[in-house]
């Protein structure tokens, strides 16, 4: 019963998902079908405004990116706890809400020491 | 017939119905940008093709269709063939739980105008929303282009940085509805009303997040022509720049689907009991309004700097959202 | 016109307090070659002289610094012009070296306006400036052969030293260089060509110059990124090139490198006759061509001597004024663009200047090439009818109203607007001593604080009778150069209705009988107007026959740029192209 409801659901979001990737796979084909190749050097330079590039693409990046992304972490599970508490406020009344509360502030902490340390100024 | 057959038959029809709407809507939402355009600019906008220029996006297919393809000297060649497709299959599949109207009687089945739809329906729009960035990051890695590094960094740090927003933001109309699933939320707003009075803070910050996740302006930063020429994919050209391109598009659709869903009803409108093939027009109609609000947007505000723009999510957006959702969650509880 | 009125379009030197000729002795002389002025300093004291200039006698302003090489005396000369921020006319003092081995003190410490200008030279006349702190070429690339403003350099197809040549005129016969070209029309490359293993230019040491580090002194290091934005970049308003050292996203060093629009638009003047160079300077700043035509009109008058009637010199303000409010227009057009708006504010801002443009083509026959001004007067009257409507009410009608409202319209919906402000305000901070020090001129200037208008600070054609207040704002940013446009635009449209209201119904436009060979008497003079963009200059000597011995424009996008890489320092890349619409470059008359 549990595999039929499951069938139910997900079955048509990985036909979707099926057709939609066929479908790109076929029009990055249909492209390369059609499409000239007429490769040079020079052409296949990778562009910087039509100078020569000075130094490699691929280096090391400001650290400033990584911090964001473990900030977004952070916060993204968060809203990841928050979503199920979301469905169920009715059902937990009072205490859930409190509960909540509890759990937003000692994030609210973390979100103001994270703000007063700079972390989210850019420089 | 075993019901697993029908289930698949009825998915694959609707399945390939919905890339086609999909792939049409996109090639019709940038003729109608830039019909939009030329109107507010004083111009004329595409007009040769056609009547009224209607067959321009078949000749911009035709003509991408036949560019020449170039991969870089020095890119990653598996990643920067994968990247587009990447950006693309997101854009398409998030589609799949936003129900388009109410469940319709045809050949004597019960067909529901949607893909599917899932009890966590919201959940599963966050986490395809999140696959999105991977496209982009890995077609800014690969290319082996400084502007398109450059703009695939921007481009995630945006993107992850207003999804908190976004996230946060959907938050009010699941307390409202007690739901996930999003025909759920619809059956809510029918006994109440549309979230947008219930929740207007939640769909402001849904609009703006969801503008700066599919990096329309003011927030396309990662593709700022002014600097990056054209970001993450520089260096793309022919279909795969048209993926991009279509994912961008078909994002578009997305995030006003849903918050057409989400805050105004979905398919709700007057008679949509009666008739329920009328769900589909007053979806399209929200949808579409959205989708002009969003092209209006783009065509009247300059873009804000890469640091203004992630101090607005950070500062501005996130707290807005958190104290929507505990002021919601409150007044729920407290109020019944 | 009087003799009087006269002295304000050619203003006497002023002299120098005689202590001071005394203190230098025989390094400085009055120039007394015929038709000249100013005075010859040795190249020894010539440090020492700018210096007391600046400091002493407040020639704080260096508008303009050339070359000149007299071939037959085997020197090259180096012509400067400085002038005091508070007005008047120049002081013009010329150094004279050796042709063979041509080595100066550089004077960008005194004057940090000259570095540029002093890199032209040295590209130009190949004379080496001592202590210049980055002498390289600038317009030509760094493998060219020769100095092409050398009177003995020739350029390809070279057929004779001036117009018109023998074999076109007067017969007529008319022979295309192009037609000599073995890839005349593109198709091929040269056989020893290899487009495969072709190396464009090496700028490793351009690279090499840069300042890579933060300033921050942060600890964490990060790999520095160095990016050339331009010259085919969507966003550096040609092929401007900018090669900017990153950290993250903030510029720690930006480099601007021009040229790839280079014509030697200076030797092509010595090459015209004086008259062939009018419509050459339409193409110098395509937007304000008829502002060119007046720079270059008032050069050539001061050697001539001829009176402009009293119609022409209306006519003249009334273009250059409408120039100004078209050019205006398109700056913040431009910049708005700039800041990343769809180009709906550029189209709304563009709006009016099509009417402009009319009333230009209808009196010049030309749109933007106007070649409009003739040495003594200009070469069309205004037509009866344009658009099927009086002239006079189309243009009354146009300053009137159209024009006031397209203004208003542009600042009641972007001086306010937030992000317009939140991106401009406090970015691209010029101080006004700075400023001043780096020779900016125009809106750039006006908008540090310095109120130094042309118009007047030597007031010339008839701007000494009308009523208009030089605008200016104290900040020195990006925001402050917006208004003072918008406020710049308010007070031509301003001067416009006064010339409609006083011009001369009737009269003479033109002095004396049209020429199409003018000879011009021996000399030098420099004349100046206040362009749109900032000061046009134009430095021209005559050895009184038909064609310039020399011919220098003094662009203001050139001698602007020399300041961008000082002002987007610790800014981000997205301010460097906003710094940039900001300045408001065409490149015609950076690379010329």
């Amino acid at each position: 019963m549990l595999l039929q409801e499951l069938l139910r659901d997900y079955l048509p979001i990985a036909i979707l998902l099926f057709v939609a990737t066929g479908m790109a796979f076929a029009m990055v084909a249909l492209g390369h079908l059609f499409g000239p190749r007429r490769d040079g050097k020079a052409k296949l330079m990778p562009y910087e405004s039509g100078m020569t590039p000075i130094g490699s693409a691929v280096r090391r990046m400001p650290v400033r990116y990584y911090l964001i992304a473990v900030l977004f972490v952070l916060f993204d599970i968060e809203v990841i706890f928050l979503l199920p508490w979301a469905v169920v406020l009715r059902k937990l009344g009072l205490f859930g809400l409190i509960e909540m509360l509890v759990f937003v502030t000692i994030l609210l902490v973390g979100y103001i020491y994270v703000w007063k340390k700079g972390a989210l100024e850019w420089e | 017939m075993s019901p697993v057959i029908g289930i698949v038959i009825e998915a694959i029809i609707k399945s390939a119905l919905m890339v086609f709407v999909l792939a049409t809507a996109f090639a019709y939402l940038t003729l109608a940008e830039r019909k939009i355009a030329a109107f507010v600019q004083v111009r004329k906008g595409p007009n040769r093709v056609g009547p009224w220029g209607l067959m321009q996006p078949a000749a911009d297919g035709i003509k991408l269709l036949f560019k020449e393809e170039m991969v870089p000297a020095g890119a990653d060649k598996v990643l920067f063939f994968l990247a587009p497709i990447l950006t693309m299959i997101p854009a398409m599949v998030i589609m799949a739980v936003v129900p388009i109207g109410p469940d319709v009687e045809l050949f004597g089945r019960s067909i529901r105008l949607g893909i599917s739809d899932l009890n966590v329906g919201m959940l599963y729009i966050l986490s395809v929303a999140s696959v999105a960035v991977y496209g982009i990051v890995l077609a800014g890695w690969s290319s082996a282009n400084k502007y398109s590094l450059l703009g695939g960094l921007r481009a995630s740090a945006q993107m992850i940085s207003y999804e908190i927003a976004l996230g946060l933001s959907i938050i009010g109309p699941i307390i409202l509805a007690g739901t996930m699933s999003l025909q759920g939320i619809i059956t809510a707003q029918q006994q109440s009303t549309w979230y947008v009075l219930w929740q207007p803070v939640g769909a402001l910050v849904f609009f703006l997040a969801g503008l700066a996740e599919v990096n329309r302006a003011p927030f396309d930063m990662p593709e700022a022509e002014q600097e990056l020429t054209a970001g993450y994919f520089t260096e793309y050209s022919g279909m795969k720049f048209s993926l991009f391109f279509m994912g961008e598009y078909i994002k578009m659709v997305a995030v006003c689907a849903i918050a057409t869903t989400l805050f105004l009803g979905g398919y709700l409108g007057p008679y949509v009991e009666q008739l329920p093939w009328l769900g589909i027009l007053y979806f399209t109609i929200k949808t579409t309004a959205l989708l002009f609000l969003m092209i209006w947007i783009r065509l009247t505000l300059p873009r804000l700097r890469y640091d203004q723009l992630m101090a607005f999510g950070w500062k501005v957006l996130l707290p807005l959202a958190l104290a929507n959702v505990v002021v919601t969650a409150t007044a729920t509880v407290l109020l019944g | 016109m009087s003799e009087e009125e006269r002295n304000v379009v050619a203003p006497e030197q002023v002299p120098v307090a005689d202590s001071i000729v005394a203190r230098f002795g025989n390094a400085l002389r009055t120039d007394d070659r015929d038709g000249y002025e100013g005075y010859v300093v040795s190249v020894e004291s010539l440090k020492d002289v700018a210096t007391v200039l600046r400091d002493e006698l407040g020639y704080d302003y260096l508008s303009s610094v050339t070359g000149v090489d007299y071939f037959d005396e085997g020197k090259i000369e180096v012509v400067y012009h400085a002038y005091q921020t508070s007005g008047g006319p120049a002081l013009n003092f010329k150094v004279q070296v050796d042709r063979e081995n041509p080595i100066l003190p550089s004077l960008v410490s005194v004057y940090p306006g000259a570095d540029f200008q002093e890199r032209e030279i040295f590209d130009m006349y190949g004379v080496s400036f001592e202590g210049h702190p980055n002498l390289r070429r600038i317009l030509m690339w760094d493998g060219f052969a020769g100095h092409p403003l050398r009177k003995d350099w020739q350029e390809a197809y070279f057929e004779e030293e001036n117009k018109p040549f023998d074999s076109r005129w007067p017969g007529g016969d008319v022979k295309r260089s192009e037609a000599e070209n073995r890839f005349g029309k593109n198709v091929s490359y040269p056989d020893e060509f290899d487009i495969d293993n072709w190396a464009p230019e090496d700028d490793s040491s351009l690279y090499a110059g840069l300042n890579k580090s933060g300033s921050n002194g942060k600890k964490l290091k990060t790999d520095s990124l160095v990016v050339n934005m331009g010259p085919q970049h969507p966003s550096t308003h040609g092929v401007f090139r900018m090669v900017v050292a990153l950290d993250g996203e903030t510029i720690t060093d930006l480099q601007p490198v021009m040229g790839y629009l280079h014509r030697n638009h200076e030797k092509i003047g010595e090459r015209n006759t004086f008259l062939q160079n009018m419509p050459y300077t339409d193409r110098l700043d395509y937007l304000s061509s008829m502002s060119n035509n007046l720079g270059y009109s008032l050069a050539v008058e001061k050697l001539m001597g001829v009176d402009v009637p009293e119609r022409a010199e209306y006519l003249r303000v009334l273009m250059a004024e409408l120039t100004r409010v078209s050019n205006h227009m398109w700056a913040i057009g431009f910049l708005l663009n700039d800041l990343g708006a769809f180009q709906t504010p550029a189209l709304y801002a563009i709006r009016a200047r099509e009417l402009i443009l009319d009333i230009f083509e209808a009196t010049a026959g030309s749109r933007m090439m106007c070649n409009y001004m003739r040495f003594g007067g200009v070469a069309r009257d205004l037509p009866d009818t344009l658009r099927d409507e009086n002239t006079v009410d189309f243009i009354g009608d146009l300053v009137n109203e159209r024009l006031p409202a397209a203004i208003d319209e542009l600042d009641r919906f972007l001086t306010g607007n937030e992000i317009v402000r939140s991106r401009c305000i406090g970015v691209g901070v010029l101080p006004a001593d700075k400023a001043i020090a780096y020779s900016t001129a125009g809106p750039l200037l006006r908008a540090s604080g310095v109120p130094y208008d042309l118009r007047r600070a030597e007031p010339y054609s008839i701007y000494d009778r009308l009523d208009f207040e030089v605008c200016t704002r104290s900040n020195g940013d990006v925001y402050d150069r917006y208004v003072v446009r918008i406020d710049e635009m308010r007070e031509s449209v301003k001067i416009c209705q006064q010339v409609m209201r006083e011009i001369p119904e009737e009269g003479e436009i033109f002095t004396g009988k049209p020429q199409y060979n003018v000879r011009v008497p021996k000399g030098e003079s420099y004349g100046r107007v206040e362009n749109p963009k900032g000061e046009l200059g134009y430095y021209v000597v005559s050895k009184g026959k038909t064609n310039p011995y020399r011919y220098h424009v003094r662009a203001p996008s050139f001698i602007n740029l020399t300041v961008l890489g000082e002002m987007c320092k610790g800014h981000k890349v997205a301010d460097a192209v906003v710094i940039l619409g900001s300045i408001d470059i065409v490149l015609g008359e950076v690379d010329r």
